[in-house]
């Protein structure tokens, strides 16, 4: 039996799919562990699975800005490119930079056979070598690894932020080291990530779908007995502010209000006073579950709520708000799977329209249902976790990552 | 000699109005309506295009003048500060001065 060690950000889309790989091994027999920011990822471990938290009580500053990072991402309005920068300068970068000295610590405690560390967490990577420990890497956005071929000086600007962080704590190479040359497994299929050369160690495995712990309640039988007739779900996920989501619901209410569609909402119930009576408004939805009854899906283009709908089969109208989902959501569109809408510009004719659309025209849900089955054949968690194993049984004496 | 037709070329004004027919399709008319686009207006913060859309901006110009001008070798070019700043009066000098 073999020690793993996941390394992961305090990011709720990033974190998911590592509880599912990590139940797997659980599962197995093996001893597995999470190493986080995040204090409250101990309720949502497998059963088994510990938490080695990054804590440094001793310095009181050093304290803070962990607080800081768990919700830094929500506090600012970013949008495009800018958005990018963003999310490097003023939270990957210092973010890694942060937990750095704390994984080195827990890494030495723990002492694992295999670290498998997010693909956004170079420092879990830089850690790993350090130690001489074998890693792979989720890459559980895998958007964020696609290069555009019209804009290469993006992607260059990205790498060269993580090379100087990695320079900063040690590690020579001028190349980024985040994705494992020994095992990177991208959570799609290939026929969803699209075109693109990538080394032999990147396997696609298919997205690994979390079910989560404890069961959100929802009112089966007022949902089953609503007469709306296409039966839709609103989630613009996790990470986005109030204002973000007051803006886009008010043109969800005016779009679908009283219309023939059954709407579940994700979203605080408290944002607006009053919701129209064919609205089903919760924090949280048993997603899951409910994305088998459902018609189409409106969302943000998070990449794990992409994943599960179709997943299902069903079409989407995505309309991006940051970061990467502009890909997520061009991937949709290019698969022919659904729409994307401008999250600043749409208005709620255009919503109203392009969920019409996709309802209607077959094509959508046809193009949705074989990525289904590109996402089955991919093997998903069992195959993620096969290849993990496989590792650890296979090492050489020493595995330089590097 | 061969296909010079929309090779004449074309003056900064006319320039400007072919990259707002642009922008025009790939955002959708009624936006730009509402918009006051200029020779200052930003992609990023001012028309609030993202990459994807700043890429099918960018097949369009290729398409419509070819090989005359290298818009995508000069996009690409482009580091993200650049691409952050980017308007649409740069364009139009670019295009203004390959012609």
């Amino acid at each position: 039996m073999a020690k793993f060690a996941f390394i992961v950000p305090p990011l709720t889309g990033h974190v998911n799919p590592t509880l599912s790989i990590g139940a797997v091994l659980l599962q197995q027999g093996h001893e597995v562990a999470w190493i986080s920011l995040d204090s409250s990822l101990a309720e949502r471990l497998p059963q088994g699975g510990q938490l080695l938290l990054i804590q440094y009580a001793a310095n009181d500053l050093e304290k803070q800005e962990s607080e800081l990072y768990l919700d830094i991402i929500t506090k600012k309005i970013v949008y495009g490119i800018d958005s990018i920068k963003f999310l490097y300068e003023d939270v990957l970068i210092p973010l890694n930079r942060h937990s750095y000295k704390g994984i080195v610590w827990w890494l030495d405690q723990f002492k694992p056979d295999l670290i498998i560390t997010d693909h956004q967490l170079v420092a879990g990577a830089i850690a790993a070598v350090h130690q001489n420990i074998p890693y792979a890497t989720s890459v559980t956005a895998p958007a964020a690894i696609k290069v555009m071929d019209e804009l290469p000086k993006v992607h260059e600007w990205e790498q060269n932020q993580i090379v100087a962080l990695q320079q900063e704590l040690g590690i020579i190479s001028g190349k980024s080291i985040a994705c494992s040359e020994l095992l990177t497994l991208v959570l799609t299929s290939g026929a969803f990530f699209g075109e693109m050369e990538l080394p032999d160690q990147y396997r696609f495995v298919g997205p690994v779908v979390h079910k989560r712990k404890g069961n959100s309640s929802f009112d089966w039988d007022r949902f089953e007995h609503m007469k709306g007739k296409h039966k839709l779900l609103v989630s613009i996920g996790t990470t986005f502010n109030h204002e973000h989501k007051k803006s886009f619901f008010t043109r969800v209410i005016e779009a679908f209000g009283d219309g023939p569609y059954t709407v579940v909402v994700v979203s605080d119930p408290l944002l607006f006073d009053h919701w129209p009576a064919n609205f089903i408004v919760q924090q949280n939805v048993p997603q899951l579950d409910l994305l088998p009854h459902l018609d189409a899906v409106i969302c943000h283009g998070g990449h794990n709520t992409v994943s599960e709908t179709l997943s299902n089969g069903l079409p989407l109208v995505v309309i991006p708000i940051a970061y990467d989902q502009s890909h997520v959501a061009g991937r949709v569109v290019r698969t022919g799977a659904g729409l994307r809408l401008n999250f600043n510009r749409f208005k709620a004719k255009h919503l109203k329209e392009a969920v019409d659309e996709v309802l209607v025209n077959p094509a959508f849900k046809q193009a949705a249902e074989q990525l289904k089955v590109s996402f089955v054949a991919a093997g998903g968690t069992a195959a993620a976790a096969d290849l993990l194993v496989q590792l650890t049984l296979n090492q050489p004496a020493v595995i330089f990552n590097t | 000699m061969d296909t010079v037709v929309s090779a004449a070329k074309l003056n900064s004004n006319e320039i400007f109005d072919l990259m707002k027919q642009f922008i025009t399709e790939v955002i959708g008319e009624e936006f730009v309506e509402e918009m006051d686009i200029t020779l200052e207006s930003s992609f990023t913060k001012d028309l609030e295009m993202d990459s994807i859309e700043i890429v099918s901006f960018s097949e369009k110009i290729k398409i419509h003048f070819g090989e005359k001008i290298d818009f995508t070798g000069w996009l690409s070019g482009m580091d993200i500060d650049q691409l952050i700043s980017l308007n649409l009066g740069m364009i139009v000098n670019f295009i203004e001065e390959c012609q």
